[in-house]
């Protein structure tokens, strides 16, 4: 039993060990570049960990309704360490201090506890560890207003989050007496009135966490105020997180017939919202908020299939969406050092800087889902489960919403191959910087894993499958 | 086994040479030029010995290369020379080594990206035309897009962004309906035979009602219109073949239009048979209205290239009439068509890039091209003749096989007391051929004869570029001389589409109760 506390917590226990360590180090006034190099240890480390339980079929209950690894918690932990790593190798550049590396390790502690939760205390602990660091990064060295202003509206919208769920929790508790997440399951899809709100509950505050249409307020101020690393930290692992959160409590649990119609709903309007409302942005980052928007409708999307293909459909989009968004926004970064992010920065990178341009984009051609890009293999494993559940409709909505989406990703392909002799003299070369050196990494090995998505799109059925 | 490498190969060479064209270091070397050359010819080697090989129906598990890519959705990569494909594979085979050497002399060229371009076009388009499963077929489909979209945008014209964009969404417009109608025959596979499945053999034996017939029908029809182009969704196309370059709209015309007859062929046929027959009425008329309406468009073209653009929207007409007329004839009319139309357009087309690359923007107002350059004006004049369909060239049997074909189909439906429309469409399509010769020979005309300027000086056709034409001529003749000769190879196709068709004759009564049942929508 104590080895299994030490194996099948390995990366959590990794991670507390970095933050401890970093905190000795941020004492000790240590050399603040080991901190990166550090942090990328640990966290392939821990990666390793997870594939060597995953492939040796480890799965063990630690703690009987509080602490469970299962064949979900590994994947889902190995999807936020793996696209930590790929954040981390991103964010070297940028990030100097100690603190923020304690800070975003701390964040993705959190996103682990959550995977490994079978009940309600850990669970609601992940999801805090997991947000309000990502506060802290977001003032964390800016002291522009608007910085303060995106990181208030973030955290009050994620009380906000947690009170609901707190709320929803409780209504439910008091019927069973039980914090086991599989109790919720079974007492929110057995109807009544509390149940009934209490899942609504729940799900509002989820919907809030992943920025849903109409809860989405937040998110383009707070994307926005943050520097790119941070913003790419948001939407990639962050949110990631909150769905796969979302994910280990319904799991594939059909939802109830008016439950669907409201996330059918609210996620085609999200789509429609997210791509619309794209479309006039000129900031990056911006862009990146509505852009999230829509995924997000796109993730809550698969709430509505019934037919039992929820977790791995989520389990891919989610890895994809993660580690697409943290390339797109890596090599932005490697295109525009500049600290604001005009979208019009970007015109004619393909003439100065061809490789970065055309990673770019083709990442941005498969957030919009242009077949066979892994982005679109994503969306399919979602949209056929729903068809099959028997949603044609707002499926056929949701097309035309991605559609609509198309106009604004590819607005930023016309940029990068617009005429170099119009926006400035060729052979205005960026001078190479070796910092940026780490960046590529991070490029390369996102690339790696999005081009393994892309030949394997069954991946996570084969894992999910393997007992 | 050896044969069916052959077909992946088809696929993966382009993809493979394109890889190792941007693996070459260095700017401006001719080496990556080259290498995709050599690539593209042996591409074309392989498209000939296979077709050559090919023997119709007999043969159909021989060509044939299948691996399961997503096992549970029953996505696989499945590759396999079919009656339906094998024309289209010599043709996308012939046009690339063409286009690539008529381009041998522009800077672009040298160019990897351009090379990588137009590599990923064909093995895109190859796999398109290949894939015998649904979801394949769609990725290749859309993939063709983004090559296309970006050698418009950096290679284009003046108004090459608005071209771009127009084009991409425009096309994508019918791609967003066609994926729910392509999930949604994976769930009827679902519900059918208890397992996902893509195939287009499972697919086609589905027992699908009425309403979802309709629905995949619709969205089939409404891609591949846009594709086409049809009228009325063809008005991407003056803009998109105006301003790409001319590689671009050599490939755009030739094989990217042909996808668009492929699709019918392929999917909305065969998948939705009883609402095919019901509704071909109504789709001739729409290709009969493309055939007159590009025709009479073309006549009033001053601009050479809106001129073929225009006869290509009248041309790609007639290939649709052929394939929803349904009659033997009119269905291998209309893949003759595709092979002729592909051949015709892509020479007009990269005769006209010719003199642009030659003359620059003037070539807008060249004259007496056969006493510049005589050798050039032979070879423009046998790509015009095509087009006019004379005899003996291939756009004469084609369009020949396809009205007579036509008329079999209206006259039948006429005399069993069905509605006169096809035959009156029909009827009407021949007057379109009349158009055609006017608007070609106006063409012709003033390109070739007339008073030539005192300054005026042309380099004829180079040895290079006359080589490039020829198979491209030889095609032209063989299909119009000696059709035959190649028809044994489609016709199981043939034959299988119009048992398809046939099984479903009898269902206008089936039909209306079908309707009333479902109440008309698609039940989903």
């Amino acid at each position: 039993m104590a080895t299994d506390f030490l194996y099948g917590l390995l990366p959590e226990h990794l991670l507390l060990a970095l933050i401890l360590v970093l905190m000795v180090l941020e004492i000790m006034k240590a050399d603040q570049g080991i901190a990166g190099p550090l942090f990328l240890i640990t966290l392939s480390i821990g990666c390793c960990v997870l594939v060597a339980q995953l492939t040796s079929g480890y799965t063990v209950t630690l703690a009987p309704g509080e602490v469970v690894i299962d064949r979900f918690a590994i994947l889902a932990r190995l999807i936020i360490i793996g696209s930590g790593t790929v954040l981390g190798f991103f964010s070297i550049t940028g990030a100097r201090s100690f603190k923020t590396w304690m800070l975003l390790s701390c964040s993705i502690l959190g996103g682990l506890v959550i995977m490994d939760s079978a009940g309600f205390i850990s669970l609601f602990i992940g999801i805090e560890m997991l947000s309000l660091p990502g506060f802290a990064l977001m003032i964390h060295g800016r002291g522009a207003s608007v910085a303060c202003e995106g990181a208030f509206k973030y955290l009050l919208m994620s009380s906000v989050a947690t009170a609901l769920m707190l709320f929803g929790i409780s209504l439910v508790y008091a019927q069973t007496g039980t914090l086991l997440i599989s109790d919720f399951a079974v007492a929110a899809s057995s109807g009544g009135a509390q149940n009934w709100a209490a899942g609504a509950l729940v799900l509002s505050g989820f919907f809030i966490k992943v920025a849903l249409f109409p809860f989405h307020g937040w998110a383009p101020d707070a994307y926005d105020s943050a520097k790119l690393p941070v913003t790419a930290f948001l939407a990639s692992v962050v949110k990631a997180a909150v769905v796969l959160a979302l994910v280990r409590i319904v799991a594939n649990a059909p939802l109830n017939a008016e439950a669907t119609l409201a996330v059918s709903a609210l996620s085609v309007a999200s789509i429609f919202y997210g791509n619309v409302a794209g479309i006039r942005q000129t900031g990056f980052k911006r862009l990146l908020a509505y852009s999230s928007i829509a995924h997000a409708g796109y993730m809550m999307f698969a709430l509505t299939d019934s037919t039992g293909g929820r977790v791995e459909g989520l389990l891919y989009y989610v890895a994809v969406y993660a580690v697409t968004t943290i390339i797109a926004c890596a090599c932005f970064s490697l295109l525009c050092s500049d600290e604001s992010d005009p979208l019009a920065s970007l015109e004619g990178a393909y003439y100065t800087r061809p490789v970065p341009a055309l990673i770019l984009a083709v990442a941005v051609l498969s957030l919009a889902g242009i077949p066979p890009l892994p982005g679109f293999l994503a969306k399919l494993v979602i949209f056929k489960s729903v068809i099959a559940s028997g949603h044609l409709l707002p499926a056929v909505l949701a097309f035309t919403g991605s559609y609509l989406g198309v106009i604004y990703y590819l607005a930023i392909v016309f940029r990068l191959f617009k005429p170099a002799s119009v926006t400035e003299p060729a052979g205005a070369v960026l001078p190479r910087n070796w910092s940026q050196s780490w960046t590529w990494g991070g490029v390369f090995i996102g690339s790696l894993a999005l081009a393994v998505f892309m030949l394997f799109p069954d991946l996570f059925h084969r894992l999910l499958a393997i007992v | 086994m050896f044969d069916g490498t052959m077909v992946l190969l088809l696929c993966a060479l382009p993809a493979a040479v394109a890889l190792l064209v941007s693996l070459i270091p260095g700017k401006e070397s001719g080496l990556p030029r080259l290498i995709s050359l050599v690539g593209m010819l042996a591409l074309l080697a392989i498209s000939a010995g296979l077709f050559f090989g090919f023997d119709g129906a007999g043969a159909s598990g021989r060509y044939d290369f299948n691996f399961a890519w997503i096992p549970s959705l029953g996505v696989n990569f499945h590759l396999a020379l079919d009656g339906l494909n094998v024309y289209l594979v010599l043709l996308t085979g012939i046009l690339f080594p063409v286009v690539l050497i008529c381009a041998w002399g522009s800077s672009q060229s040298r160019d990897k990206l351009y090379l990588n371009l137009l590599l990923i076009l064909q093995a895109s388009l190859l796999g398109t035309f290949l894939s015998q499963n649904l979801m394949l077929f769609f990725a290749f489909w859309e993939l063709v897009l983004i090559p296309m979209f970006v050698l418009i945008l950096v290679y284009g014209g003046e108004k090459r962004r608005e071209a771009a964009n127009t084009f991409f969404l425009y096309t994508l417009v019918g791609s967003v309906l066609l994926l729910a109608a392509v999930i949604l025959l994976g769930v009827e596979s679902l519900r059918q035979t208890g397992a996902w499945s893509f195939e287009f053999s499972t697919l086609y034996a589905l027992q699908l009602d009425y309403g979802v017939q309709l629905f995949v029908f619709l969205s089939v029809l409404l891609a591949c219109a846009i594709k086409c182009p049809l009228f009325p969704f063809h008005s991407w196309l003056p803009l998109a073949y105006g301003e790409a370059p001319a590689s671009g709209t050599a490939i755009m015309s030739g094989a990217l239009s042909k996808m668009g007859a492929f699709g019918l062929l392929k999917l909305a046929i065969p998948l939705a048979p009883a609402v095919s027959v019901v509704a071909a009425p109504y789709v001739i008329l729409l290709a009969v209205i493309s055939i007159l309406y590009g025709a009479v468009l073309a006549l009033r073209q001053e601009d050479f290239k809106k001129l073929i653009a225009y006869s290509s929207l009248s041309h790609m007409g007639y290939i649709v009439l052929g394939i929803f007329s349904f009659q033997q004839a009119s269905v291998h009319g209309a893949l003759f068509q595709m092979l002729s139309h592909g051949a015709a357009v892509v020479g007009l087309f990269l005769v006209l890039s010719l003199l642009e690359q030659r003359v620059g923007a003037s070539y807008k107002t060249i004259t007496a091209l056969s006493t510049l350059a005589p050798r050039l004006a032979v070879t423009l004049m046998l790509f015009i003749l095509t087009s006019v369909a004379l005899p003996l060239t291939s756009g004469f049997t084609s369009e020949f096989l396809i009205l007579f074909g036509g008329f079999q189909q209206g006259f039948g439906a006429w005399q069993a007391g069905l509605s006169p429309l096809t035959l009156v469409a029909v009827v009407l399509a021949c007057s379109g051929m009349v158009l055609g010769a006017g608007y070609m020979l106006r063409f012709a005309r003033v390109i070739l004869y007339g008073k030539a300027s005192e300054d005026a000086g042309m380099v004829d056709l180079n040895a290079r570029e006359a080589l490039a034409f020829l198979p491209l001529l030889l095609l032209i003749l063989w299909v119009g001389i000696y059709p035959a000769s190649i028809m044994g190879k489609v016709q199981g196709a043939v034959d299988q589409l119009q048992v398809q068709v046939a099984g479903s004759v009898v269902l206008p009564q089936a039909v209306i109760t079908n309707i009333s049942k479902n109440g008309g929508g698609n039940g989903h």
